[in-house]
């Protein structure tokens, strides 16, 4: 039927309007882009683990979290771009010690970082940017002491789905090149042996 | 509880702040508050020189970083102040948060804030930004008037925060680049454009209105005061940055580089070239490359051969700073 309201008694022409009021918010509703989902799964394994605090325990914090990392994440990706170039001078099996130190640091950073509950809650942006190919999701973290929180996620497709390849630290503040420049003169000087090792360090530290 | 697992909370906000000492800035050698950054004992020492312990000769080889051409002098600066800070300045700054009780602290604060604010007002005027030259002067007439000469931050209750603003932004407005990364000694991290920012900043209220600014004892008394004023307030960060990093002085860098770069963005409204960005960055993929592929076999598993490209590669990371350097290829 083609809807052309004058022609319609007012209770047909509400329903129509009705109707299309209800489909436009479903469409809508479902529209949340497939970008955020990583983030939002992130943030409330993040939430769970503060609210399960100190009966997790540091342990029990990081096997939880563990599984999301490596769900919301691309830590291979990651590793390499904190690398940069030199990435294709290492060896495959110390490529892929470098993957699993990488994500070894993230998960204990995490289990030590968010380690337990004052009535904080994250707020996922419905907006996400385009930066080229890849999105940014933006979510804010509110504390009741403090100022909110800005954290951004850039996300790369990866397969069916996307994945976190950078954190935004107040929208300006990048982990990727935070870690560059940290990591980089250890790898400079001792290669990618005595980085693995200092990483491990590093992550041992967080960790207790 | 903390928020970032991923970047160091602590640092994150303590380096923006060598900006917002500003307040501590009457005198321009007075933003000790930089000596936050400064700091903390124990975990440094151990950090950086295990890095060099790895590989001492090499070491020497090592070529700046991108953005920072007086690395060399940055270094040695670091950790002379690391050391001072160890001696010195954070014992006496625990001295001072014990001795002076906290409402007199932040009332301190804040005084030498609002007593900053004209010079926020006229960096806002510079900028062309009459929007913040009015907030800025709003808050600076309530806090002097109800906040009994600023002692009490009362405008910031009535949706009035201080704003950190100073010569260092006006410049980078006009497009004047930040310059080479300088890690001052006692000051802590700064940019050519950002030191001579601080000077102009030091300049105004000595030159504007006289007594005290321009006595030599008010401005080494405040900038006393704010600097250890600062390091109590940064303790756990920088605690946080030490326990966090591999090598806290090139983390330091890279957020302040980064944190400055976003400062001079949200003025200008378009991204500031940082030797960091990876916001405009396209973030190609390494292994992508096409050298990728090929150089991968050859020197599998092995320490030595990648200690040798490095020494061959900073050249193009060099030349073409960190957006063309995923992409630039290992030789």
């Amino acid at each position: 039927m083609t809807a052309d309201p004058s022609r319609m008694r007012p209770l047909a022409s509400g329903i129509v309007f009705g109707l299309a009021l209800a489909s436009a918010s479903a469409i809508h509703a479902q529209t949340p882009d497939p970008a955020q989902a990583p983030v939002q799964m992130l943030c409330d394994r993040l939430i769970a683990n503060m609210k399960g605090g100190a009966q997790l325990g540091f342990s029990g914090r990081a096997a939880a979290i563990g599984p999301v990392v490596d769900r919301a994440f691309d830590l291979p990706l990651m590793t390499r771009l904190t690398i940069g170039p030199q990435w294709n001078t290492i060896g495959a099996s110390d490529q892929s010690a470098l993957v699993s130190a990488i994500r070894k640091l993230t998960v204990n950073q995490y289990a030590a970082n968010f380690d337990s509950y004052d009535g904080q809650r994250f707020t996922v942006d419905p907006k996400v940017e385009a930066r080229g190919a890849d999105r940014l999701v933006r979510t804010s973290l509110i504390q009741r002491k403090d100022q909110p929180v800005a954290i951004g996620y850039r996300l790369r497709q990866s397969g069916n789905g996307w994945k976190i390849i950078d954190v935004y630290y107040q929208n300006s503040i990048s982990q990727l090149a935070t870690r560059r420049s940290d990591f980089a003169r250890v790898f400079q000087t001792g290669g990618a042996k005595a980085l693995l090792k200092h990483l491990d360090d590093l992550a041992n530290r967080a960790g207790h | 509880m903390s928020v970032s697992a991923l970047v160091p909370l602590g640092l994150l906000l303590a380096a923006p702040d060598p900006q917002a000492t500003a307040p501590a800035t009457q005198a321009p050698v007075t933003a000790p508050a930089h000596e936050a950054p400064t700091s903390q004992p124990a975990p440094p020492a151990e950090a950086v020189p295990a890095t060099a312990a790895a590989a001492p000769e090499q070491s020497r080889h090592v070529r700046h970083a991108p953005g920072d051409p007086l690395e060399g002098f940055n270094r040695a600066m670091f950790s002379f102040n690391t050391s001072l800070d160890k001696a010195i300045v954070r014992p006496a700054a625990m001295g001072y948060k014990t001795v002076v009780p906290r409402p007199a602290r932040s009332g301190l604060r804040n005084a030498l804030a609002n007593l900053n604010e004209p010079v926020v007002f006229l960096n806002d005027v510079l900028q062309l930004k009459p929007g913040n030259a009015f907030r800025t002067f709003s808050r600076f007439l309530i806090n002097s008037v109800f906040g009994l000469a600023g002692l009490f931050d009362v405008a910031n209750h009535e949706g009035l925060p201080h704003r950190k603003n100073g010569l260092g932004n006006t410049l980078g407005r006009y497009g004047v680049k930040s310059g080479p990364y300088l890690y001052l000694p006692v000051l802590g991290p700064s940019s050519l454009r950002d030191a001579v920012g601080g000077v102009g900043d030091g300049a105004v209220l000595p030159n504007a209105v006289g007594e005290p600014f321009d006595r030599t004892d008010y401005r080494i008394g405040t900038a006393v005061v704010s600097g250890l004023d600062a390091r109590v307030q940064y303790d756990s960060e920088i605690k946080t940055l030490y326990d966090t990093s591999l090598d806290p002085y090139a983390t330091l860098r890279s957020v302040y580089q980064q944190s400055r770069a976003a400062d001079i963005a949200a003025i200008t409204g378009k991204p500031e070239a940082s030797p960091d960005d990876t916001m405009e960055d396209d973030l190609k993929d390494p292994a992508a490359s096409p050298e990728a592929a090929p150089v991968q076999s050859p020197p599998a598993g092995t320490t030595a051969p990648e200690a040798t490209p490095t020494e061959a590669a900073p050249p193009p990371p060099d030349a073409t700073l960190p957006k063309a350097a995923p992409s630039a290829g290992p030789k």
